[in-house]
């Protein structure tokens, strides 16, 4: 009819929903954009005054330095400078290393990504796995000694575990040795680029991935199985028995997917911050990393460094949760619909 | 016992340590907390990076190990002319840059001009330059400096020569973000070979290095996070050498197989500081300070109620000395010591009675004083520093003893940064901190100068060095003329005076001197020179001589034998002295804060 003949475009509703989340996911970028300046410099501590003190530097040096980071200037130029260099994709120079933002970042930005992204990994993997298991054989053996060893492990302080794991297997106890480095991420005068290099990272990496590990494993496997077990007495899963599906595929097609909503939104929370990284795990370790890099320029305060940092750490959970959403949508028809 | 532990040094060296070693190498592993900030020696501020930098540099004059005084380094010998006014220096022919190049005293003068034409180059420098008119190298090995004023100070010029053939390429601009990363090219015992940021600085031993080559082959540096996981890799072989320990795990490490631990002499101390009456550079006055602190007999009644013997073994643990002027007793010919009739003796009977004294009654039965007028309690603000247990610890007990005294205190714990802007602006009563003190008085002197007082910079009130706000004419003069006295014993005569002027005034009550608690691994490294000698730190010194005398144990005794000595004596000696010094100062320690910086 004459639908046929003009036909505008009009965006689903699922476009518009994507629409939404995208200028959603925008706006609140720009508000840390603005919202990170303001925040560090109510930061106690004069960056030029901390950078100096205890140190043979006369007052008129000091107003030299401070000068040079630009903080003599009124607030609401220094306000426009940054807006200005951070959207041309300047970050600007750290005050305390004396290089570009953007270079100290990216050193730091990949033993986090690895050590978090794999330990994520594997905590969800391990976790669901434990999780759906537990559930499904309820008050089994399996299910109660997992569930014991998941809420001991979740107890326990991670910086407690991480030590404790680097004395019994870093250092050694008794006559058993200590396989694995104490700390750092490779050792000296070795080629990373090289299968040694790789297996001394491995083995660099082995202790401080396996903590976290053990720590997330906890939250993944209690959050599955308790929500598991909310869906195994739906009547949905009585009818799929009926129809005849034996226990594994009833598991598998009907009740993981429907339990598996609440899990994914903490394995998408906690991508976010895959970025930003485990402070106390790269603290216990002394991983090179970008949580440790957080802390000590907070200590200066080095303004362009700390809003480098976290205007990153931002991004990473902006786009995890945007992902989230998406993933949503897909996972559970009545997101997509409502 | 010592001799002992030597032996078993000789005979077992831990599997692990073996393994962990390439084979012909002796590589050093010494563990930091504090990663190296940059290797540009005009950009980094931490003591981990001045200690790398004494590896990869060599400075004009260096100093004694064993008491501080001026020792020859490029310069093998210096003259001042008869008006004190003109320096010559005569520098050291035949030494080569890392790569190859000649030094010569030009290199120097270009260093020095650099820093005094520079503008960015002054942050870590300008000090050392500030009275510096002229700096010639006239040949090769001559260097001559002529100074506004006379200063002794013409030989403590911290400032690492650079070749100018490499920085010369490297202006003005370039220089506040250069990395010095890449074959930097040093005349130190040690060259930077790698650095990888948050981890890791390795230096390879300079074999042709002019005061003899080190006999280990390298030195690293490896970056702690946390003083546990430091400790363990002691404990374990990964690394040689931790400092900066806690007294419990320090008392722990005294009974280790393998490793010694060593209580050194230390350049810091701590104290309880006042406001005196905060006060611009110009006179005017800022802050809220508490008028009875402006009063010197309520702080000299003070000073009589703080008991230091009870600070150095209850917070110190005994690795400390009791303290008196600001000046810290290793520097022997500088230190203060009151003569028997002028010391503060712990005495709250005789510090009451000073109170009484002075008009500062309780006359409302509060048990807490008043000003003499009746008004004012004597309730005066405490800030202790989070990031130091020592701080902690120690205000708790002063609080204890001020009660005692009728004196009420409201403790706050804030962190370092915080605290610098509060006392910056006058907006305290006390607090408890410490400073760690260079050779040369000079500058910790300057701390107590009318002109160290805050300043005002477009409308803002910023902190300068003083922190008591003290301001004494007297003193001024003294300071000044120290500034421009060259013989050392006349020099000291003043020191002593300014230090006993300020401990009758007392801005500060100076608590103790600690000690730095540093352990190292015996059963693979032997040889260490303390600083001062006997009774220093072994390292993180002004100067690198354990970095060049360590070897293995087993080759320090063969050396020793070559010489016609009894096997093992030598080091049984070695290892005795360092023992002998961790167990006479077993009586110390010192505080955790990060004051080095």
């Amino acid at each position: 009819m004459a639908a046929t003949s003009t036909r505008t475009f009009r965006p689903s509703a699922g476009q518009r929903r994507l629409g939404a989340k995208l200028i959603g996911a925008v706006l609140s970028l720009a508000f840390v954009l603005v919202f990170n300046f303001f925040l560090f410099r109510v930061l106690p501590g004069d960056p030029a005054k901390n950078l100096t003190r205890n140190r043979l530097v006369p007052a008129e040096q000091v107003e030299v330095l401070r000068e040079s980071f630009g903080l003599g200037r009124p607030l609401h130029e220094q306000f426009a400078t940054y807006v200005k260099d951070t959207l041309s994709g300047d970050l600007g120079i750290s005050y305390k290393f004396r290089r570009p933002v953007s270079e100290v970042i990216a050193e730091r930005i990949w033993p986090t990504v690895l050590l978090l992204g794999l330990s994520t990994l594997l905590s969800t993997a391990i976790g669901l796995w434990i999780g759906i298991r537990g559930a499904w054989r309820r008050n089994s053996v399996f299910d109660r000694v997992s569930l014991g060893a998941s809420l001991a492990l979740y107890a326990m302080p991670e910086f407690w575990l991480g030590i404790m794991l680097l004395i019994a297997f870093g250092v050694g106890v008794g006559s058993f040795p200590g396989l694995f480095p104490t700390g750092g991420l490779s050792s000296p005068d070795t080629e990373l680029a090289s299968l040694a290099g790789v297996a001394d990272v491995a083995r660099h990496l082995f202790l401080p991935c396996l903590t976290l590990t053990l720590a997330y494993i906890a939250e993944y496997a209690l959050v599955m199985r308790s929500s598991l077990l909310d869906e195994l007495g739906e009547d949905y899963l009585t009818t799929a028995r009926a129809k005849g599906l034996r226990d594994a595929l009833v598991l598998r097609r009907h009740a993981v997917p429907n339990a598996l909503l609440p899990t994914t939104t903490l394995i998408f929370l906690n991508l976010g911050f895959v970025v930003s990284g485990a402070i106390t795990i790269e603290t216990v370790f002394s991983w090179p990393g970008l949580g440790l890099l957080s802390y000590e320029a907070l200590r200066t305060p080095d303004y362009p460094l700390l809003q480098g940092v976290f205007l990153l750490f931002s991004a990473a959970v902006i786009i995890a949760n945007l992902l989230a959403d998406l993933l949503y949508a897909y996972l559970d028809p009545r997101v997509r619909t409502g | 016992m010592v001799v002992l532990a030597a032996l078993l040094a000789l005979t077992a060296a831990p599997g692990v340590t073996a393994q962990e070693q390439p084979a012909g190498k002796l590589n050093f592993t010494v563990g930091i907390i504090n990663d190296v900030d940059s290797l540009n020696p005009f950009i980094g501020i931490l003591a981990e990076t001045y200690e790398v930098w004494a590896l990869m540099y060599d400075y004009l004059v260096g100093y004694s190990q064993k008491d501080f005084s001026p020792v020859p380094g490029l310069a093998e010998s210096w003259e001042v002319s008869d008006d004190e006014l003109t320096w010559t220096y005569k520098i050291r022919q035949g030494v080569k840059w890392s790569d190859g190049q000649p030094l010569t005293a030009k290199d120097a003068a270009y260093t020095f001009n650099r820093i005094m034409k520079g503008t960015f180059e002054q942050t870590n420098y300008g000090n050392y330059v500030s009275n510096i008119r002229t700096v010639e190298a006239p040949d090769d090995a001559t260097l001559v400096m002529t100074t506004k004023e006379p200063s002794p100070t013409m030989l403590r010029l911290a400032v690492p020569i650079l070749p100018e053939h490499v920085w010369k390429d490297i202006d003005e601009k370039e220089v506040s973000t250069f990395d010095n990363e890449k074959n930097a090219v040093g005349s130190g015992p040690f060259v930077l070979a790698e650095r990888s940021t948050g981890q890791f600085v390795r230096l390879t031993a300079n074999k042709e290095y002019w005061d003899g080559a080190p006999k280990i082959d390298e030195v690293v540096y490896r970056v702690f996070n946390n003083a546990d996981a430091q400790l363990q890799a002691l404990k374990k072989g990964e690394i040689d050498f931790a400092d900066g320990l806690d007294p419990a795990p320090f008392n722990s490490l005294k009974d280790t197989e393998g490793i010694t631990a060593v209580a050194g002499d230390y350049s810091g101390f701590d104290e309880l500081a006042f406001n005196t009456g905060a006060a611009l550079d110009s006179g005017e006055p800022i802050g809220d300070g508490h008028p009875a602190l402006k009063d010197k007999r309520v702080r000299q009644a003070i000073a009589h109620a703080i008991d230091k013997q009870a600070l150095v073994d209850r917070v110190l643990g005994g690795y400390g000395t009791p303290a008196a002027g600001v000046i810290p007793a290793l520097y022997q010919n500088l230190t203060f010591q009151p003569a028997d009739g002028e010391a503060y003796n712990f005495d709250l009977a005789e510090a009451n009675r000073l109170l009484d004294e002075a008009g500062y009654k309780d006359s409302d039965g509060d048990k807490v004083r008043e000003m003499p007028d009746g008004g004012r309690p004597l309730r005066f603000r405490l800030f202790a520093r989070q990031e130091s247990n020592t701080s902690q610890q120690s205000v708790q007990f002063m609080q204890g003893w001020l009660r005692d005294i009728g004196i009420a205190t409201e403790v706050k714990v804030l962190e370092e940064n915080r605290l610098t802007e509060i006392i910056g602006q006058g907006e305290f009563d006390m607090f408890e901190w410490g400073w760690v003190v260079e050779p040369d008085p000079d500058y910790q002197l300057s701390t107590f100068t009318c002109g160290s007082r805050s300043y005002k910079s477009g409308g803002d009130v910023l902190a300068n060095l003083s922190d008591s706000f003290y301001c004494n004419p007297e003193y001024d003069k003294l300071y000044e003329q120290q500034k421009v006295t060259i013989d050392p014993a006349k020099r000291a005569e003043i020191v002593k005076q300014m230090q006993r002027m300020l401990y009758v005034d007392a801005p500060y009550v100076v608590t103790f001197y600690y000690d730095e608690l540093q352990a190292y691994r015996s059963d693979r490294f032997a040889g260490f020179s303390a600083q001062p000698d006997p009774g220093g730190v072994v390292l993180f010194q002004y100067g690198t001589y354990s970095y060049r005398n360590i070897a293995t144990p087993q080759a320090t005794a063969a050396a020793g034998d070559e010489g016609g000595g009894v096997p093992l004596v030598p080091i049984a000696v070695g290892v005795a002295v360092v023992g002998a010094a961790g167990v006479l100062l077993a009586l110390r320690r010192r505080s955790t804060q990060d004051e080095r910086e």
